[in-house]
């Protein structure tokens, strides 16, 4: 079943009186459970394409279609309840509020959801074991390692129980140990939650990986190639 | 609500250095306010009982007839049988004394020089307690014989006529049936009186004196009542004119504050500072505040970023940026509230004499009153203007493109 439709694409960037092309007539289909990658160098047009897809820019012409449904044209408030109850979110740096611990970082994703204190502080406990952070649920940022905080960003993508996550250069900010650590926890929780995933990486790591590799190149997409079965190992 | 509350206020401790200076300016805002609005409190307070004191009493009585009046024409209106009356207004237990006066003005002869006066007739033991003319005496003594034919000038008539104590001096004046008479009288004391208009025409003759000089033998423009304290001035003033009326003596009451001309100026002088001072205090404030806050925003762009990307609606952003506000404003007011409070013991246990207020003689010990309704309204107005500081940051806050603030450096 298809998740995420992208038709035609296109943004461009206006520097002065340059256009700077983002991505351009870039179409696409995310089936539901895929593990998949935008891949290509830098500039290519990885980080602006997953920024349309994800609903937090605008392109300047095409369409995306959530679920069946044209969100091209939802408004602000439609955009941002989307991204809150379908979607999340993880970010090259950890991206947590320094001030909440562990526990509240993540049950942030649903505090603006208005859930309840009680109902917030359980799933983001049961997120935080599900990436292996039990027991430092009450450490702010700053007492975490870069990897226990690319973590707990991963668990407050994960609580909300969205249908895609996005991963923009997950793994850029850590060493190649604590990258693969990682990585192996994107498969672990996308083989036992089922939920789509699609990153924007050049760490060959993650293409590799991916069951689907997406490649990009000056804004256009160039190749769709899906692996072979058992890229997930 | 709890949480963002927490939040709010964690982001506030984050930048500990910056939250106590803005909020030191707060608690400086509320002090000066709550000080400000105890200590223009006090001086109203003396500022009123020396108007009391210059008029002798809480209440003056007129006849009908002289209500709507000049000052002039009313000089020629009188209550008959004041002593009547009197005893009339004893009843009422919260009348502490009631003193006939006689208003009269003309010319006051030493020798050779003269000067125009303005008069007032008085029992000398009633004025003595009463007034603030007691107080004023810089030679002789306040006068204390009802019937002796003395006298007490100001200084200021005293120099023009070259009169001082023990001299022998004329008062002469026009009898409200437009006679001419005068007595001779002599001068017991001179007094300072601390508006100079008034001192240089300032006159005071025992009652009997006054009464013979202008014919009007128990007989009284005004009886001057004064209220024991703590007296419901509204009140007392609307039953005693129904308890006179009642005893068929109707008069017209008027209490000090209607007839204080000058308290009242200097009330709306005081008020316009005070009002002015909030005024500079608040932009002092908002401005302070605003800086801290679009700091705060700036430095936690890529925060705001990822806030928005995971959802938060904007006006959620906003709502979390004013409420650091409001909780500065909050928390600045608590701790205001407590150091106003604390340093208004210590001044007012200080025993710091002040000079006397406007038309005063008297100085008074320094006391900075308790105002909860500046207190409440401090509260209320730092609370405020901090949300009005917050509102423009919290605004550029809610605005941000969530992928430029995410890639904001």
């Amino acid at each position: 079943m298809s998740i995420l439709e992208a038709r035609g694409l296109t943004k461009i960037y206006r520097l002065g009186e340059e256009r700077v092309v983002g991505v351009s007539d870039a179409s696409l289909t995310l089936q539901a459970g895929e593990f998949a990658v935008l891949a290509g160098p830098s500039g290519s047009g990885k980080t602006t394409l997953l920024n349309l897809l994800g609903l937090l820019d605008l392109p300047d012409s095409g369409v995306l279609v959530f679920e069946g449904k044209d969100v091209s044209a939802l408004d602000e408030r439609g955009r941002s309840r989307l991204r809150r109850e379908k979607l999340g979110f993880v970010f090259q740096a950890h991206q947590l509020v320094p001030v909440l611990s562990a526990e509240e970082n993540v049950a942030l994703a649903l505090w603006i959801r208005g859930l309840p204190e009680e109902a917030c502080a359980a799933r983001a406990r049961a997120a935080l074991a599900a990436v292996g952070l039990a027991g430092l649920e009450d450490r702010r940022p700053d007492a975490l390692s870069g990897g226990q905080r690319q973590r707990v960003a991963v668990a407050r993508a994960l609580v909300g129980e969205p249908v895609l996550i996005l991963a923009d250069e997950p793994t850029a900010s850590l060493d190649s140990e604590t990258a693969k650590h990682l990585l192996d926890l994107f498969v672990e929780l996308h083989r036992a939650h089922g939920v789509a995933f699609l990153f924007s990486s050049h760490d060959p790591r993650i293409v590799e990986r991916a069951e689907r590799r997406i490649r990009l190149l000056d804004g256009r997409v160039v190749a769709d190639e899906r692996a072979s079965v058992g890229a997930l190992a | 609500m709890s949480r963002w509350v927490r939040l709010a206020a964690r982001n506030l401790r984050r930048h500990a250095r910056r939250t106590l200076l803005t909020g030191s300016i707060v608690v400086v805002g509320f002090v000066a306010v709550t000080m400000t609005a105890g200590f223009v409190s006090q001086t109203f307070t003396s500022l009123g009982a020396a108007t009391i004191r210059g008029t002798g009493g809480h209440l003056r009585l007129l006849d009908p007839k002289a209500a709507g009046k000049t000052d002039d024409e009313a000089s020629a209106i009188f209550l008959d049988d004041w002593e009547g009356l009197s005893a009339l207004l004893g009843k009422d237990p919260r009348v502490a004394q009631a003193m006939p006066k006689l208003s009269f003005f003309g010319l006051v002869v030493k020798g050779d020089k003269s000067g125009a006066y303005l008069g007032t007739g008085t029992i000398p033991a009633l004025e003595r307690g009463a007034s603030l003319a007691s107080d004023t005496v810089v030679s002789g003594s306040f006068f204390s014989n009802p019937d002796a034919e003395d006298v007490m000038l100001g200084s200021g008539l005293a120099r023009a006529i070259g009169a001082k104590t023990g001299d022998l001096v004329t008062v002469m004046t026009t009898t409200p049936d437009g006679g001419l008479n005068a007595v001779d009288a002599s001068v017991v004391a001179v007094l300072s009186y601390p508006i100079k208009e008034i001192d240089d025409r300032l006159l005071f003759l025992p009652y009997s004196s006054a009464a013979r000089l202008l014919k009007a033998e128990g007989r009284a423009n005004t009886v001057v009542v004064l209220l024991k304290d703590g007296v419901d001035l509204d009140a007392a003033a609307r039953d005693v004119a129904s308890e006179l009326a009642a005893a068929g003596r109707p008069v017209v009451v008027k209490t000090w504050l209607e007839t204080a001309a000058f308290y009242k100026q200097v009330k709306l002088l005081y008020v316009a500072i005070f009002f002015f001072m909030g005024l500079v205090l608040s932009t002092v404030v908002i401005l302070a505040t605003a800086n801290t806050m679009t700091m705060s925003v700036f430095e936690r762009t890529r925060e705001i970023g990822t806030l928005l990307a995971i959802g938060m609606e904007r006006g959620q952003i906003r709502t979390l940026f004013l409420l650091e506000g409001f909780l500065l404003g909050v928390v600045g007011s608590a701790v205001g509230a407590a150091a106003s409070f604390v340093l208004r013991l210590i001044l007012n246990a200080s025993g710091i004499m002040l000079p006397p207020p406007p038309g005063g003689t008297r100085g008074t010990i320094l006391h900075v009153d308790f105002i909860p309704l500046a207190y409440g309204l401090g509260f209320a107005i730092m609370s405020l203007t901090l949300l009005v500081a917050a509102w423009w940051p919290a605004r550029r806050a809610a605005r941000l493109n969530p992928v430029e603030a995410l890639g904001h450096v």
